[in-house]
């Protein structure tokens, strides 16, 4: 009987060849899915969550252990079509209008993404029209809202009107980030949460994905 | 202005005020009445902001702007520009080790490098102040080359080709340090915010080793380096000293105290008002207030210099800027 300690080592370790070893042997054994991930991946992302916010672990180790994750979750998802437990949840992600930075938006849907979610990534400089048509056509439980500048974070609001004026605001949860910005901002804006860095994101989606 | 670097810090440390030295260029482009885009693409709008900012405010030294960007359009980069915000680069300009063997060290005179050097130059020769040039540091030039998510996990999944990118970088990088020195700038802030997520240890493998090597090749009596790290929460302060630079400037990130803790007392230690959430969305009594807290507080430091945690974004209400700068005053009267 395959060693499933393997896996949650492999992608706390961020090692994705082993994670996705590990997985194989036990899609051949067929162990149940649903406790790969909730038993042995989850728990390793939280784990290396945990480091990170004790700060024995940092950006980059973060990545490594979504990447390993995501290589797992690949192999498992064909066999949780049709289920619930097929995803965490949906995440529409993408930086405001007039916004041209990526770097912060793309570090939350890489972890996003490795930690289960399914991310449509919209890129940057997105309009309120462009956020609120993406959250209807892909059903998102989380519009995730990014911009760097002082100039365009105030774009945001816009964003959540848009999404009120469709009568779209309680069929999705908003979180916003990036630099200037500050829990204050989120709760003056309407948004759902903030969040200051991409292990928290996860974490606050996660909760906002329960509670919904 | 001529000066010698070493003796200028010297000065600084052994003289009983604070001196105060924000990375400030904004500003000026909105006193000369002209937009972001003008000044970073033309060096003498550059050289007329920096210069109304040194007449108006008492800072101890100049700086130029801090523009991420002006290294990546040299080697290729498509750029993004816009009225009144910093460039930005847009994609990737190398995504394996093919294109990064592929990838050419430009001429020094390639994309608005020129601009900058005479920005430099025009400063050096008509303000009367030391004119701190800047530059990017190696991992954040060398992350926009190749997608900051993609480079960090490179480090892990290929750090031979990370490291072959980030030498190409190191020896552009010395390439314009050089220019900027022959200009007449009195040194440079070698801008390297985004090895502040990296750990102690990546961030020495990764940057400080690069940047040694550039303060070994530029670093003179003539010519200091600075080295910026604003995401540094701490973590990777040893790895910064590690690079032999004669100051290090700090973001607002960081526990300042416990920098000057961990820096050495014979160089310059920078920092650290919150650049957007104090100078420019704070009320003036509290940037104030918040100057004189973080003056209090680094009261033991001779080596300490006030300053911002990183370049200021533009539309700083000026009120805030007097305030900012009147604490200094106010400290130093006390003394």
């Amino acid at each position: 009987m395959i060693d499933l300690k393997i896996l949650f080592d492999a992608i706390v370790e961020g090692k994705l060849e082993p994670a996705v070893e590990v997985t194989k042997e036990a899609i051949k054994e067929k162990i149940d899915p649903q406790i790969l991930i909730s038993d042995y991946m989850i728990k390793a992302m939280e784990e290396i969550g945990q480091r990170f916010e004790d700060g024995k672990a940092y950006v980059p180790e973060l990545l490594m252990s979504a990447r390993a994750m995501k290589g797992s979750l690949e192999l498992i998802k064909p066999l949780l079509t049709g289920k619930k437990s097929a995803t965490i949840g949906k995440v529409v992600i993408g930086t405001v209008y007039g916004d041209l930075h990526e770097i912060g938006k793309n570090l939350v849907a890489s972890m996003l993404e490795g930690c289960g979610f399914e991310v449509v990534n919209l890129g940057t400089n997105i309009s309120a029209d462009q956020f609120v048509d993406a959250v209807k056509k892909e059903h998102a439980d989380i519009l995730c809202l990014s911009a760097l500048l002082t100039t365009t974070m105030v774009y945001m609001k816009v964003v959540i009107d848009k999404l009120k004026e469709e009568n779209m605001r309680d069929k999705v949860k908003v979180m916003v980030g990036g630099a200037p910005l500050n829990e204050a901002f989120a709760r003056k804006i309407g948004a759902d949460c903030y969040c200051d860095n991409a292990n928290d994101s996860v974490a606050r989606a996660r909760e906002m994905v329960a509670g919904a | 202005m001529k000066t010698n670097s070493v003796d200028w810090i010297n000065n600084i440390i052994n003289q009983k005020e604070v001196v105060n030295f924000p990375l400030m260029t904004n500003s000026g482009i909105e006193l000369i009445g002209k937009k972001v885009i003008d000044a970073v693409t033309n060096g003498e709008v550059h050289y007329e902001a920096v210069k109304i900012l040194a007449e108006k405010y008492p800072s101890i030294a100049s700086s130029v702007i801090m523009d991420l960007t002006v290294e990546s359009e040299s080697f290729g980069a498509e750029i993004s520009f816009t009225d009144n915000d910093m460039p930005n680069v847009i994609g990737r300009l190398v995504k394996d080790e093919a294109s990064i063997d592929a990838l050419q060290i430009p001429d020094i005179n390639t994309g608005r490098m020129p601009e900058y050097i005479k920005a430099n130059k025009l400063i050096s020769e008509n303000v009367n102040k030391p004119i701190f040039a800047g530059c990017t540091g190696p991992f954040s030039f060398a992350g926009r080359l190749y997608g900051i998510t993609e480079f960090m996990m490179g480090m892990y999944i290929n750090p031979d080709e990370v490291k072959k990118l980030l030498d190409k970088c190191t020896d552009f990088i010395i390439k314009y340090c050089n220019a900027l020195k022959a200009a007449g700038s009195n040194g440079v802030v070698v801008a390297e915010p985004v090895a502040g997520l990296l750990s102690n240890d990546a961030c020495k493998e990764f940057s400080s080793v690069y940047v040694k090597r550039i303060v070994e090749e530029v670093q003179d009596d003539s010519f200091a380096v600075f080295l910026h790290n604003c995401g540094n929460k701490g973590q990777c302060t040893e790895a910064m000293v590690y690079t032999g630079a004669m100051g290090y400037h700090f973001g607002n990130e960081i526990d300042m105290v416990q920098a000057l803790k961990d820096c050495p007392s014979d160089v310059l230690v920078m920092g650290n008002i919150d650049p957007v959430g104090i100078l420019k969305l704070d009320i003036p009594d509290e940037v104030y207030n918040e100057t004189m807290d973080l003056l209090n507080r680094t009261s033991e430091y001779p080596n300490f210099v006030m300053s911002s945690g990183c370049d200021t974004p533009p539309r700083i209400p000026f009120e805030n800027i007097d305030k900012y700068f009147q604490a200094v005053i106010d400290y130093n009267k006390k003394l």
